[in-house]
């Protein structure tokens, strides 16, 4: 069964900027009081690359990783669902998804994936 | 003592029939063209002089390494094992790093060691992809079976190619074998097997005319990387 | 507030020390530079301590109250300084205000890391818990990875190429053979690096689009300065290195919550800040040491602190305008790239190369003729606490 992104994000109630991840004080204008908002849509690709050399927990040969933002202008970070950097390019529509992304104490632990539309 | 032939016919384990590897170079990091050949039984006493300085370091496991090359060198130098080669590479002459390994059976490569001498320029992951080169296209074999005794190693063979985890027990007793199949080679060797044949004429007689040693002092120091304070 | 120089300097040679134990690196570094600033047996009134990662890969902590008791320093005040790899230079900026406000008169600051400790892959760990526990670490996000987004994002919008990067590997690699504290003493080619079909064993994609060559080395090694206020400092025989002027910025935690993730607001902030106390402008500067962790930010942080225009830094690189003898000669230790990264000691290191530059006691090879002015930028995060100095020769 697909999960649903469990990622909550901050809209502030006084100027309206969005945060991800949390802030104690609007990054824009200080204010403090939030609504909790959820990632909505489906997701423009912003950034991206491919580590090679991964930190202890990783056994895979590399890692596609990017940054990417929702409809609703909910920006973070995933790991990307593609062979190679080659089949990527800022700006592309992607499909986000909540899913394994690695294992720690033996656990998986659950994050942001983002697959290319057919 | 002399050897006493008739006995040594029983000792003796079979060799298959092995083509030789043809030599290339690859250039390095730093400009230089490493020749990498195949070294012939004979070379083996000289060889054994740039593997002993190499006994005393801890650092990355040189001592389990080259303790375990100087063995299997010797052994093969005294047909104690059973279809075993040796590729070296030399820059300048200078022997800078070993592999080697052997044929289990027809379809089988059993990889040893690969012992890189000056470091920080790719020469282990260079002599690694030769000797994989050897077992999947000129010995044509189905499968290598490998384990790597330090992390470096691990990183460079088991995740890099990667290589596929067995249960099947390596030969060096350490941990279950890794398994290298021509399907995981032939996709991996556009990253990482290099080189270009024939070496040109003066690269090769440098290489061929005398197989030179640093010195202990360099060779630890060149692995070892040892700086005053 | 009074004027700070700085009156000793000194360094470990960087690389892999399996030997030195990091208490034994802080040390030896430590004495280096109380020895250099001439104090024989005399003590200091405080030492501030630079290190990222004494508690998670040495598993000590509370090192600066374990060198002083080492050196025989005791009873003076002693602090641990962690910032990421931006520590030394918060260690230096704390000593410098200790100084400037009267309170004490002579500090030791050192900065010092053992990475290789432990494998590439707890290294890789170590620097990443930087990132945001929740929003990046998870991912399997490192700081090369950090650079890689940030890389091609600056080559879309600015134009920089790969010739460009590769200017910096060759330029950093060269001057780290002429350096005896660098942790990498090799020379590289270009063919072997760049032009030759073999570049893709010898220099593989890392952090795409950066390759091997493009990050520094994971290092050990250790930095000191001593510094007192410039009064007493004219009275030494050396010439003083005056602090003229330093600055620190923050930014965004994550990459993702900047406007303009190719905008480095802090090193801009902090190198305007250091300029501005100094009353320089960058074309007054003699030669800079930028924190060339990747090389995009050596290019990145040239454009950045006002060298050159923006798109203009990657050019000029390969133009030979930031090696020796050039328009602004940049990390002539070998930078990063080369002298190495222990990530608490860069930043001290940094400057302990400036005062040797403005000493004039550098050899020819990597001495800048007649330098007058440094420059300092250490990088902390990916850019989100930068610190920046100013350093200026004063005659004896």
């Amino acid at each position: 069964m697909k999960k649903e992104i469990a990622i909550t994000a901050y809209k502030c109630r006084k100027c309206g900027k969005i945060h991800y991840p949390y802030h104690d004080r609007c990054l824009e204008c200080k204010g403090r009081e939030f609504e909790q908002i959820k990632p909505e849509g489906d997701v423009t690709l912003l950034a991206y690359t491919a580590i090679f050399n991964l930190p202890w927990g990783f056994d895979q040969r590399y890692l596609i990783l990017g940054v990417a933002e929702f409809e609703n202008h909910v920006k973070a970070m995933g790991q990307i669902k593609v062979d190679s950097v080659d089949q990527l390019k800022a700006g592309m529509k992607m499909k986000p998804s909540w899913e394994p992304v690695r294992v720690q104490y033996g656990e998986d632990v659950y994050g942001l994936k983002f697959e290319p539309m057919e | 003592m002399p050897v006493d032939m008739e006995l040594e016919a029983v000792l003796r384990p079979i060799q298959y029939p092995m083509p030789p590897y043809p030599p290339k170079y690859v250039v390095l990091a730093n400009g230089k063209k490493m020749v990498i050949r195949q070294a012939a039984r004979e070379d083996v006493p000289a060889i054994l002089k740039s593997v002993h300085p190499c006994l005393f370091i801890e650092r990355d496991y040189y001592d389990v390494v080259s303790a375990r090359v100087y063995g299997e060198l010797l052994a093969w130098y005294r047909y104690r094992v059973k279809s075993a080669y040796c590729l070296m590479g030399q820059v300048d002459g200078y022997l800078v790093g070993i592999v080697n390994g052997r044929m289990e059976d027809e379809k089988v490569g059993m990889s040893y060691h690969t012992l890189a001498i000056d470091r920080g320029l790719r020469i282990g992951s260079h002599l690694f992809a030769a000797k994989m080169e050897y077992h999947m296209e000129y010995l044509n074999q189905e499968e290598v079976l490998i384990v790597a005794e330090s992390p470096i190693g691990f990183r460079r063979w088991m995740i890099e190619y990667p290589l596929e985890e067995t249960k099947i027990p390596h030969e060096l007793g350490g941990g279950d074998s890794y398994r290298l199949t021509r399907e995981i080679y032939f996709k991996a060797k556009p990253r990482l097997v290099v080189g270009d044949r024939p070496v040109p004429q003066d690269l090769m007689d440098e290489a061929m005319r005398e197989v030179k040693f640093a010195d202990d002092d360099t060779i630890r120091e060149r692995i070892a990387g040892l700086k005053g304070r | 507030m009074r004027d700070v120089a700085i009156i000793g300097a000194g360094m470990i040679p960087f690389g892999r020390r399996d030997e030195d134990t990091l208490m034994e690196m802080l040390a030896y570094a430590s004495l280096k530079a109380l020895d250099d600033a001439g104090l024989g047996d005399k003590s200091v009134d405080a030492v501030y301590l630079a290190n990222m990662g004494g508690g998670m890969l040495q598993h000590q902590s509370a090192i600066a109250s374990s060198l002083v008791d080492r050196l025989s320093l005791l009873p003076a005040a002693a602090d641990t300084v962690e910032n990421g790899p931006a520590s030394g230079a918060s260690a230096i900026k704390n000593g410098l205000l200790a100084v400037a406000s009267g309170y004490y008169d002579t500090v030791l600051v050192v900065g010092g890391e053992k990475m290789r400790e432990v494998t590439g892959w707890r290294a890789t760990d170590f620097v990443a818990t930087m990132t945001h526990p929740q929003a990046e670490y998870p991912y399997g996000i490192t700081l090369p990875g950090m650079a890689g987004m940030f890389t091609r994002l600056y080559m879309e919008k600015h134009g920089v190429t790969r010739e460009h990067l590769l200017a910096v590997s060759l330029k950093n690699q060269e001057m780290g053979t002429l350096n005896p504290y660098a942790h990498v003493e090799m020379a590289l080619d270009r063919e072997g690096v760049f032009d030759s079909p073999h570049a893709v064993v010898n220099n593989p994609v890392s952090a795409d689009p950066l390759h091997l060559y493009d990050l520094c080395p994971v290092s050990d090694g250790a930095a000191a300065i001593v510094i007192c206020p410039l009064e007493m400092a004219k009275k030494l025989s050396k010439p003083p290195v005056l602090i003229a002027g330093f600055g620190q910025a923050t930014d965004t935690h994550t990459l993702q919550e900047r406007d303009d993730p190719t905008d480095l607001k802090a090193v801009t902030l902090a190198a305007k800040q250091a300029l501005e106390m100094a009353k320089l402008k960058p074309s007054d500067i003699s030669v800079a040491e930028l924190h060339d962790a990747f090389t995009i930010l050596e290019i990145a942080e040239s454009e950045h602190v006002g060298f050159f225009k923006k798109g203009e830094g990657g050019k000029a690189a390969a133009a030979g305008k930031t090696r020796l003898g050039g328009q602004i000669p940049i990390n002539l230790s070998g930078g990063l790239k080369a002298r190495g990264h222990p990530v608490g000691a860069t930043g001290v290191a940094q400057v302990v190369d400036i005062v040797w530059q403005l000493r004039h006691e550098l050899p020819k090879t990597r001495q800048v003729k007649n330098a007058q002015t440094g420059l300092t930028v250490n990088f902390g995060g990916f850019g989100n606490n930068v610190l920046s100095f100013v350093l200026k020769r004063v005659e004896p």
